[in-house]
This record gives structure tokens, sequence and C-alpha cells, in this order.
């Protein structure tokens, strides 16, 4: 699968619920719904009085992926990401509250306000991301093997996209986690784009999985607005690595609607065919899943409204809080950058006082090389 | 001599340089799109093609090695980054190859290699699209470092940088892009190692970088309303450093204040103030001083954000404290 062969289906039509807990399955609707409503509310408070004065980089149409992880991966699990913070932040669990917060540079924000939409992290809830393209992915076989040493069943999961994989920092850890068999999943949002560059102008081969696969890393793919899809891959690929068959890579085909940063329509640039937008709208991934939803009697117009209704007032709560709550105090810029104290030092070490100095060290004999 | 922003004089030098010769080619991101990195590659591709303006896949770090393997066999590359923060991946090549070529192998091999890297402010840039650098950089011996404050030396410090014969980094404040100036039309040069004095005054030196020279003109305009005579020197380029304008001028001023736009530990303001105590310690009448950042990383918060940046207001009161001494 690629992009190339996905344009060709025209309307998606195999997402199915059959085998599918209703339970599980009414989740990732809400979750998707609500991420959705809060990139639509942000987008809506953005520009008008510019009281959010930070890059964000939306992902409405990339909803399937966050809420498939949001299912499968369980609160002791760490979950890395690029700069697309928010559906990964919400998989996470990360409360709404602190992301809208950080987006207005609040202190009650998830970073205190220190480091807005394309740095947010949440140590609370297992939660780290960061704006350097591919560098949260090394950091997650970091945690990795940090499990895998602490003899934990946790796993380690990174969310980056197609550009990010042009980096050598992703090969690195790929390797490296195949060679130690980490309990990592690596979650590739293929949406075709590096901010206006498509994956033709930079790789030569255009499946990033095929690639993966050769490093010795389970690597499939998915078409990644199929939710349902995705959430059965993806518990496959977790419930793996947690049992120690890891690593694994996804490569879920998907599509951002909005401009590469900021919530405009950048069809001006050109960089994207009319036909290929149109595509992924139509095959938007609550819509497909609604479908079928409504097919099975687990949704209703009503039910839809209701869900909506507490989304949307959960929304407006959280823009209350994130309006009224202070904007950090004057900054004490030691304290933000180093830790005043030193507990395990204290707790493990003695004071030891350097009683003389070995003047004759520097000439001892150096080794053969 | 028509007035060009310093985005549009920078995209002049680009132009004029891939005429002048078929050996400049420019890598990066985006290079090849109409908004052409804020402005300063719009055009090229269209003109030169696509061997020669290439959108370079997000590998930092291949991009450097690859343009000092270019420049090995006679290229003239000049790489770009959005932020000077994604050329962190190029570490090791700037480092460890682009820096020693020419001392390891005895003179025998040099890398005209450009560097141009841009520096984000503002509006929640935060931590991982602000920092400034440039004092690294110039620590590291065999490799130029330039600070662009004009348009004027964007277009000459780039064109002198590209027909060089060794490694430069151009570090390009992006607040200063929409600036104006007069720029001659003319490929011409800036050279390295020549402070500029902006502004002549006899009280108190200025010594300002980058992105703080417009502010410390603004400043001096305001202190000469209190006859206070600042004399503004635009350092240019950080290394080669001239180290001779300066003390010239702090000869005559006895005080000195530094103003730079980065960390105030161990920086470029720092090795400033020490060459002057070294030179002219025991002729100063004031203690020297320096205006920086917090030794702390960009708060996203906007009011944060304000505190952590120097203003003229901050600028003004130091020079003027300076000055009173
Ligand atoms: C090291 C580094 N280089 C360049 C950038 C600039 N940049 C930010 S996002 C982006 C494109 C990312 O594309 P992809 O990884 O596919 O994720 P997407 O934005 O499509 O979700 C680039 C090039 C960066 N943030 N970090």
């Amino acid at each position: 699968m690629n992009h190339e062969t996905i344009l060709k289906m025209g309307r998606y039509r195999e997402l199915s619920l059959k085998d599918a807990d209703p339970g599980v399955v009414k989740n990732l609707h809400r979750f998707m719904l609500r991420l959705r409503r809060c990139e639509e509310a942000l987008i809506a408070e953005y520009h008008p009085a510019d009281e959010m004065k930070c890059p964000i980089h939306f992902c409405i149409g990339q909803e399937a992926v966050p809420a498939a992880l949001s299912v499968v991966i369980k609160p002791e699990d760490y979950l890395f990401s690029h700069h697309r913070t928010h559906g990964f932040y919400l998989a996470k669990g990360g409360p709404m509250n602190s992301l809208f917060a950080e987006m207005y540079g609040k202190a009650t924000g998830a970073s205190g306000g220190l480091a807005g939409s394309q740095d947010l992290s949440m140590p609370s809830v297992n939660f780290c991301s960061g704006a350097i393209l591919s560098g949260a992915t090394a950091l997650a076989v970091g945690a990795a093997l940090g499990f895998q040493r602490q003899k934990k069943k946790h796993v380690a999961v990174a969310g980056f996209g197609d550009g990010a994989s042009d980096e050598g920092v992703f090969w690195e850890g790929l390797n490296y986690a195949a060679l130690h068999k980490l309990p990592i999943v690596f979650v590739c949002e293929n949406n075709r784009y590096s901010t206006y560059s498509p994956q033709f102008k930079r790789m030569a081969s255009e499946n990033i999985s095929e690639r993966v696969a050769t490093f010795g890393v389970t690597a499939r793919t998915v078409f990644g607005n199929d939710v349902m899809a995705c959430t059965s891959m993806l518990r496959e690929m977790v419930e793996g690595a947690r049992a120690g068959r890891g690593p694994y890579f996804l490569e879920a085909f998907t599509y951002r609607m909005n401009s590469h940063v900021g919530p405009e329509d950048d069809s001006y640039v050109g960089y994207r065919p009319k036909e290929e937008f149109d595509f992924w709208q139509q095959n938007c991934p609550i819509s497909l899943l609604e479908e079928r939803m409504v097919e099975q009697n687990l949704l209703s117009a009503p039910e839809k409204e209701k869900i909506l209704k507490k989304i949307n007032s959960e929304i407006a709560a959280s823009f209350e809080f994130a309006k009224k709550s202070p904007f950090p105090g004057n900054a004490e810029w030691s304290k933000l950058n180093y830790s005043r104290g030193s507990p395990l030092a204290d707790q493990l070490l003695k004071d030891c006082e350097l009683k003389e100095f070995n003047q004759n060290q520097a000439d001892t004999i150096p080794g053969p090389y | 001599m028509p007035p060009q922003t310093f985005g549009k004089a920078i995209n002049q030098a680009l132009t004029q340089a891939m005429e002048l010769s078929p050996d400049v080619m420019v890598l990066g991101q985006l290079v090849d799109y109409k908004s052409g990195v804020f402005g300063t590659t719009t055009g090229l591709v269209e003109r030169f093609g696509p061997e020669r303006v290439q959108d370079f896949p997000v590998s930092e770090g291949l991009m450097t090695s690859a343009a000092i393997g270019a420049a090995l066999v006679g290229m003239r590359p000049v790489i770009v980054h959005q932020r000077i923060d994604f050329m962190m991946y190029s570490l090791d090549a700037i480092v460890n190859w682009l820096s020693l070529m020419r001392f390891k192998s005895n003179g025998h091999s040099n890398l005209p290699v450009t560097i141009r890297a841009i520096v984000g402010k503002g509006w929640g840039q935060g931590p991982q699209h602000s920092k400034s650098l440039h004092a690294w950089f110039a620590h590291l011996p065999g490799l130029k470092v330039a600070v662009p404050a004009t348009a004027y030396d964007a277009k000459g410090l780039l064109l002198e940088s590209i027909f060089g014969e060794d490694p430069v980094m151009i570090i390009e404040h992006r607040s200063l892009y929409s600036m104006t100036e007069d720029v001659p039309e003319a490929p011409y040069r800036v050279r390295f190692g020549h402070a500029h004095v902006r502004r002549r005054g006899k009280d108190v030196t200025l010594v300002a970088i980058g992105s703080m020279v417009p502010m410390a003109l603004r400043a001096a305009d305001q202190l000469a309303s209190e006859s206070i005579d600042v004399e503004v020197v635009d350092l240019r380029t950080l290394s080669p450093l001239d180290d001779g304008t300066v003390c010239e001028s702090v000869s005559k001023t006895k005080r000195l204040v530094v103003a730079d736009p980065a960390w105030r530990s161990v920086s470029v303001a720092a090795e400033i103030i020490a060459l002057v105590s070294e030179r002219l310690g025991d002729k100063l009448l004031a203690n020297p001083q320096r205006i920086c950042f917090p030794d702390s990383h960009t708060p996203m918060s906007a009011p944060l954000e304000k505190e952590y940046y120097p203003d003229e207001a901050r600028m003004v009161q130091v020079v003027r404290k300076a000055s009173l001494e």
C-alpha cells in the first residue's frame, strides 16, 4: 500500500466492525470527535484575538491513529511524539485543560506555558514531544531500553511523520531497537508531505515500511483513516512488544487537512493536487467509522448530539480554564534550568575533601593507543 | 541604490552568485518553493533548475557532509536552515570535518561551504526554534562566523562567503528580514573581520551584534536627547573578530557596553569584555556591562518571552548607568 494505490480506491469501503467490542468502537468514535472538535475550537479561537501566541500544527484528518493508540496503550506506557502533538497528547490521557492552557502560555499549561504546542510534554501522563524532527523517536528507543533493563512490561511508542524518516537518527534507532529486541512500537503517520515537500521529492521509493523491514523489524502498512484497522494492528503490535517480540513499525497512510502549521488553507502553494485533497476529505476517519456504526445501530443522530454536547461543554470549560488561568509569574531563569538539590546524591554519596593533588599523574605512561 | 529588504538582499546575493559561477548550488528544505525560506530563495529554482536549487530531505547531518564532499571536488554549496536549531544534527560534520579540513590537510584542502542558519524570535517560538548559538561557532577555529544586521551586510557578507575559500556560518535573525536599506545592485563584497562604526559618539562604546544593532541605534538616539553620546559598533563578523575597531573606540570613550543576542555566560559579549580588559583595563572609567539573554532556554509564554528578551528600555538603562558611573 502507498499513497498512489490509495488514491485509486475511491471511497474506502473496507472498514469493518466485525468482532469489535461495541464499547471500544464507541470509545474510538468519542475520542476522534473530541480531538476533531478540540482542533476546530482552537482554530476558531486562534487568530481573532491572537491570544495563543505560538505556532500550532493541527491534526484534523489524522484522528484515527491517536484514537487507536488511546485504546491500546496503558497509562504506564510512554508515548513520544513530534511537533504535531495534540492527538498523541490526548491519546496518552493528557487533560484538555492543560492542553488549552499551554496554548495560551499559562502557568497551568502542561508545560507551565514554557513550551507551547510543538514542544508539549507531560511527564505525569508519560508523554513527551519535541519540535526537532525525529529526535523523539530516538528518545523512545531509550525509554524502551530502560523498560527492558528494568524488566518492566511497559512499551514505548514513537509517533512521527514520513518526513521524520528522512533523518539518520531514525534509522540508527531502528537498528538498535532491532538488535536488542526492544519493547517499542514506531508509528509513522505517513501524510505524504514534509511541510510542502512530497515524499517522492525526498525518497526514491515511497514505501517506508519496506525499508524498515530490512532492519529486522516487523513492519506493516495500514489505511490510516480506518480506525478499526489501525486499532487491531496497533493492539497486536503493542501486545507483541509487551511480550518481548518487538520492535514493531506501523506505517499508517493518512492526510492532514490544514496547512502544515497554522489553520490556513494552503492550496495556493499548489503542492498538493485537488483530487488528492478531495479524496481524503471524502475519507474522513470519523465519517468512515460513523457510517458503519449507524449501520450496526451503534450510533444514532440523538446519541451523536449527546456526545457532541458533552464534548462542547468540556471544550468551553477548558477555554474558560485556560483564559482565566494566570500567566507564569516573573521568571527565575536559573531555577527553570537547574535543579536546586540532589536528593539521591545526598542519600548515596559523601562529601569528600581532596587532601592533596598528585601532581605527577599527568605523567603516567600512556596506553598502547 | 534601490532600497531593499534584508530578505530580498539575500535573495539577490544568491541569484547573482549563481549567475557568476556554475559551481554555486543551494541546498535546503523548501528552497525551491515560492515562499522560499522567508523569501530568500524565491525564484532561484525557476532560474537555475532543480539540480542547482535542491529541496533537501530532512537530513541536516547528511546535507552538511554532502556539502563538504561537494566542496572538496570544487563546488561552492550554500546550505540553508530554517532554524539554527535544526542544524544541530550536523554538529559532527561542522566540528569534526568542516572546520578542520584546511588544518588537517596542512592547507591542501579547503572548503568553501556557506551555511545560512536562521534564528527565530517572538510569538512563542519556544525552546527548539530560537537558540542563538553564534558563540559556539565563533569558538571553533577554522570556521568564519558572520552575524549581519543590515541588508547591505547580508548581501555583501553572503557573496564574500560564497566566493571566499573557507567555510562560513552566517547567522541571520528572522526579525531583521523586513528591514530595508539602500543596497547596491551590483555584486559586491563585505570583508570579514571589519566591524562598522554605525554611529560616532564620545561618551560610551556600545558594541552590538546582529539583531541588537537596530536596537542599539534607537537606544543611542534616545540617549542623545539626554546628552549622552553613544558610539555604536556593529561587529558584523565574530570570527574573525575586529578587535582593533572595538579597542580604538573604547580607547576614546573609556566605557564599554556589549549587546549580544545570546545567553550571557561564556558569550561573545564575555569575550569582548575580556579582550578590552586585557588591553585597556586600566583606562576604563566604568565597569564594562553586558546586555544578553538570561542563562535560560527560551520560554514560549508571551509575558515570559517579553521578560526574556532585553528591550530598548533596558538597553537605555544599562548604557546610561555605564556612562554616568
Ligand atoms: C531537525 C529538523 N529539521 C527540520 C525541521 C522543520 N520541520 C518541521 S515539521 C517538518 C516536516 C515534518 O514532516 P513529517 O515528519 O512528515 O510530519 P508531519 O508534519 O507531516 O506530520 C519540518 C521539515 C524540524 N522541525 N526539525
